[in-house]
C-alpha cells in the first residue's frame, strides 16, 4: 500500500479502549506523520479487556500488562490522550468533535472505537448498588474483586462467557457461586449442545450451583444482600450479584450523526462507516463476513485488534480488507477453550482427542456436512491449524479428524462444501 | 559453571515442532528447526500463554491466545501484540540428548 503521511490533517479517535489504541498505533506505525488525537470516557489508559474476569479479578494480574497506550507510548508515538472526556456531539458538516467539558477538535477523517456498556435489568436502580456488579471496565473489575474478598456467595444472572469467567474466577477465591440463565443451557447463543453440556459439569464439577431454563422475576435487596425471585417461585439469596446479561453496542453518538446502524455500526470490510470520511472498529462495528455469508458484529479481542488495524490502515490508502472467521478464548479453572467460526450452527460434532475430559476439539459439522466452525479445549495449536484450513477453503476428512495418531497438521483434508 | 539439564531425546519432537517441558522447575518450551534445536521459556511475554501450545510456521512460535509471533531462536518478538523479548536458553545436544542450560 502507498501509505500517506497526511501531514497537516488531523485524525481523531473516540474511544479508549482496545480497538482505539490499535488504531492511534497503527495509523503512526503506518507512516501518519498529521496531528492524532484519543478521546477516551474511562479514566484510564486504554487497556485489553480479557483479564478484567480472570488474573485481574483474581488479584493476579496488573494494570501494566494489560495497558496499550501508557504516557510514555503516547508520547513517543505523538497520541493526545484526552482521558475520562465523554464525546457528546460530532458536527459532521463542520467536522467538530465536542467534549462534555467544552473541548473540541477539528477533524479530517474520524474512527469510532464505543465499544458497548454492559446490559442491566430494567428496574434495578432501586437496589443496594454496592452489592450490583457488572463488568465491562476495569473500574468495575477492581470493584467486584474488592467485593468478592469479602463475599461467601455470589449469584451470577446469565450463563455467557463472561457469567461463566466470573463464575471460575469466584471459586478459585472460595466464594460460592449460583448461575441463574434464563435458557435452557449456557452459551446457547453462540455454542452447541455438546458444548453447553460439559460447560455444565465442569462448573458443577467445581461446585458451582447451575440453575439453567428459569427466567428473573424479581429482584430485591435484603439486610446483607441480594435475593432474587426465579419465575418459577425460587429464592435464591446472596451477597452480590453479577449481571452477566451481555453488552449493547454503544451506538448513542453514531445515531445522533445519523450514521447507518443495524445493533451497531455498519461498516464495510475495510471499517468505514456510511459515511466515508468516518470508520468504525472494534465491539461497536458490525462488518461483512464472507466466512459467516452475513454481517457480523464481533465482542472478542482478536476483532478489536485486527479490525482496528485495518481500519486505520484503510484511512491511509491501504487496500487491505478484515477477513477473518470469527475467534476467540476463554479460560475457565485453568482450561483453556477457543471457539473458531460458528459453531453454534452446526448439528453435527466429531471429536477429536476428548474434549469432554480436557483435551480435544469438536469441529462442528451443519447438516450438509459443511465444517461451521470448532471449539478446543486445551488443544489450541489443533484450533490454529483449523483455522488456516477454513480459512483456504478447506476442512478435515471427517473421518481422519479423530485420529489422534496424526498431527492435525498432516491431516487429510477436503473442500469445506457439502457432502452429497 | 554452567550447568547443563537433560531434556528430551533429538528423537522426541521433528522439525516445526514444539515440546512443553518442566526443567528444575521451569517451564521450557523446545523447538526444533532444520535439525538444531532451540529453548525458550514456555510462558509468552505479553499474556499467560505457553508457547509449547503455540503453532510453529517459518522460524516463529505464534501465541495460541493473542496470534502475536516469537523468533525461535531468539525470542525476540516478531508481532503485535508482543513488544517484550522471551527468555532464550542455550541448548546442546549431546550423544542422542538434548540438554539445556537455565543459569543465564
Amino acid at each position: 500500500m502507498t501509505a500517506i503521511p497526511q501531514g497537516g490533517a488531523t485524525y481523531v479517535v473516540v474511544g479508549g479502549g482496545q480497538a482505539a489504541a490499535w488504531i492511534a498505533r497503527t495509523l503512526r506505525t503506518e507512516g501518519f506523520t498529521g496531528r492524532l488525537v484519543l478521546i477516551g470516557e474511562e479514566p484510564h489508559w486504554p487497556y485489553e479487556r480479557p483479564a478484567l474476569s480472570k488474573a485481574f479479578l483474581q488479584g493476579t494480574g496488573s494494570v501494566e500488562a494489560i495497558t496499550l497506550l501508557n504516557p510514555t507510548l503516547a508520547e513517543e508515538a505523538r497520541v493526545e490522550c484526552w482521558l475520562g472526556q465523554r464525546v457528546t456531539a460530532v458536527d459532521r458538516a463542520a467536522r467538530i468533535v465536542t467534549t462534555a467539558d467544552g473541548r473540541s477538535v477539528a477533524y479530517d477523517t474520524l474512527f469510532l472505537a464505543t465499544g458497548g456498556r454492559a446490559r442491566r435489568l430494567p428496574g434495578l436502580d432501586s437496589l443496594p448498588s454496592d452489592r450490583v456488579h457488572t463488568l465491562r471496565t476495569l473500574t468495575e473489575s477492581e470493584r467486584l474483586r474488592g467485593a468478592l474478598a469479602g463475599a461467601r456467595h455470589l449469584l451470577v444472572l446469565g450463563g455467557g462467557w463472561i457469567g461463566l469467567e466470573v463464575a471460575a474466577t469466584a471459586r478459585a477465591l472460595g466464594v460460592a457461586v449460583t448461575v441463574v440463565e434464563a435458557a435452557p443451557r449456557l452459551c446457547a447463543r453462540t455454542m452447541p449442545p455438546v458444548v453447553s453440556d460439559w460447560l455444565h459439569t465442569l462448573h458443577e464439577s467445581h461446585g458451582v450451583r447451575m440453575v439453567t431454563g428459569v427466567g428473573v422475576a424479581g429482584v430485591t435487596g435484603t439486610a446483607g444482600g441480594i435475593a432474587v425471585t426465579l419465575a418459577d417461585g425460587g429464592r435464591l439469596e446472596a451477597d452480590h450479584l453479577l449481571l452477566g446479561i451481555g453488552i449493547e453496542p454503544e451506538v448513542g453518538l453514531a445515531a445522533a450523526m445519523g450514521l447507518a446502524l443495524d445493533d451497531g455500526i455498519v461498516v464495510d470490510a475495510q471499517g468505514r462507516t456510511s459515511d466515508p470520511g468516518i470508520f468504525a472498529a472494534g465491539d461497536v462495528a458490525r462488518h461483512p463476513n464472507a466466512f459467516a455469508g452475513t454481517s457480523l458484529r464481533l465482542e472478542s479481542w482478536a476483532n478489536a485488534q485486527n479490525q482496528a488495524i485495518v481500519a486505520a490502515r484503510a484511512a491511509l490508502g491501504g487496500t487491505g480488507v478484515y477477513a477473518e472467521i470469527p475467534w476467540f478464548w476463554s479460560d475457565q479453572y485453568g482450561v483453556n477453550v477457543q471457539m473458531l467460526g460458528l459453531p453454534g450452527l452446526g448439528t453435527h460434532a466429531v471429536a477429536r482427542g476428548t474434549p469432554e475430559a480436557g483435551s480435544g476439539c469438536w469441529l462442528m459439522l451443519d447438516g450438509s456436512g459443511v465444517a461451521v466452525g470448532a471449539v478446543a479445549v486445551n488443544a489450541a495449536r489443533d484450533l490454529r491449524v483449523l483455522r488456516k484450513l477454513l480459512e483456504d477453503g478447506r476442512a478435515p476428512l471427517p473421518g481422519a479428524w479423530t485420529d489422534t495418531t496424526t498431527p492435525v497438521q498432516r491431516l487429510p483434508s477436503r473442500p469445506n462444501v457439502g457432502l452429497d | 559453571m554452567t550447568e547443563w539439564h537433560d531434556a528430551a531425546a533429538t528423537d522426541a519432537l521433528s522439525d516445526d515442532e514444539v515440546l512443553g517441558l518442566s526443567i528444575a522447575g521451569v517451564p521450557v518450551a523446545l523447538f526444533r528447526q532444520e535439525g538444531d534445536f532451540f529453548a525458550l521459556h514456555d510462558l509468552c511475554s505479553h499474556g499467560a500463554a505457553r508457547l509449547s501450545d503455540g503453532f510453529v510456521e517459518n522460524g516463529c512460535v505464534e501465541c495460541p491466545l493473542h496470534q502475536g509471533l516469537i523468533d525461535i531462536r531468539s525470542g525476540a518478538p516478531c508481532s503485535a501484540p508482543i513488544t517484550e523479548p522471551v527468555r532464550s536458553y542455550p541448548v546442546r545436544v549431546v550423544g542422542d540428548r538434548v540438554e539445556i542450560a537455565l543459569d543465564r
